[in-house]
């Protein structure tokens, strides 16, 4: 299980992930109250990246990442996700996997 | 313990291992609002112990057959996000659709919102990059590497 240090990498990562295997992906969040700790995981049952937390200020990035899965999840991994907030970085590399399924 | 999520990924029915001994609990697969209301269920009972556990999935909910025949056949698989919560016994899940994503993608927002309230305010500034507009420093506290507000 591989902990990222930072969010930014994290996001990076697992959209990455996410674009290259969008059947397998999946993205978990593990929160424990009386812990008060908060785990995001997104793997493809082939790599994985996790990332621990127990910041409040971390759960409002998580948000912004709920939203992008949210969208790319249901609109498909083509979506633009640019009025979620996105860094351009990201953006920058359009899906160029096969569009076989939308043919 | 087998992780959770890690099995039967393309089935409807999903084991969840308590303790040592295998009890299989099934999957309820609720509409979008019942599953919300449930959802904010099990936080409020796992606020004393217990973890609740929220995974996304892009899926369309057919079998590998299906989606296969279904390609051949030249149509169009419609893809929707799968979302299961469970807090180790009762596991809930549900299909969200293009049109209802907004829609339930705030509303999940504001439950976490008002949920996740366990997690540590910002105390230490060992985070500089982030700016938000909101923090709230408590001057109160004295913490221990505590750099004065920029």
């Amino acid at each position: 299980m591989v902990y990222v240090a930072s969010w930014d990498d994290f996001l990076e990562k697992s959209l990455l992930l996410f674009r290259s295997q969008p059947d397998q992906t999946r993205y978990s969040t593990k929160y424990r109250h009386c812990d008060g700790k908060l785990v995001l995981k997104v793997t493809d049952d082939k790599e994985c990246i996790k990332f621990k937390t127990d910041q409040a200020q971390d759960a409002r990035k998580m948000e912004k990442l709920n939203n992008i899965f949210f969208t790319l999840m249901a609109n498909g991994p083509q979506a633009d996700i640019s009025e979620v907030g996105v860094k351009e970085q990201i953006e920058a590399q359009p899906a160029k996997k096969g569009r076989g399924r939308k043919q | 313990m087998e992780g959770f999520g890690n099995s039967a990924l393309f089935f409807h029915k999903q084991s969840a291992l308590l303790n040592s001994h295998t009890q299989y609990t099934e999957m309820v697969r609720l509409q979008p609002d019942p599953f919300l209301n449930e959802l904010t269920n099990m936080f409020e009972r796992t606020t004393e112990k217990g973890s609740v556990w929220v995974t996304l999935k892009h899926s369309s909910d057919k079998s590998k057959v299906k989606i296969n025949k279904m390609k051949t056949a030249g149509e169009k698989i419609e893809y929707k996000c799968l979302v299961r919560a469970t807090d180790g016994k009762k596991t809930i899940s549900t299909m969200v659709g293009q049109k209802d994503h907004s829609r339930f993608q705030s509303s999940y927002a504001t439950i976490l919102k008002t949920r996740m309230t366990a997690l540590k305010k910002r105390e230490r500034k060992d985070r500089r990059k982030t700016a938000d507009s909101d923090k709230k420093q408590e001057p109160k506290k004295p913490s221990s590497a505590a750099k004065p507000s920029n």
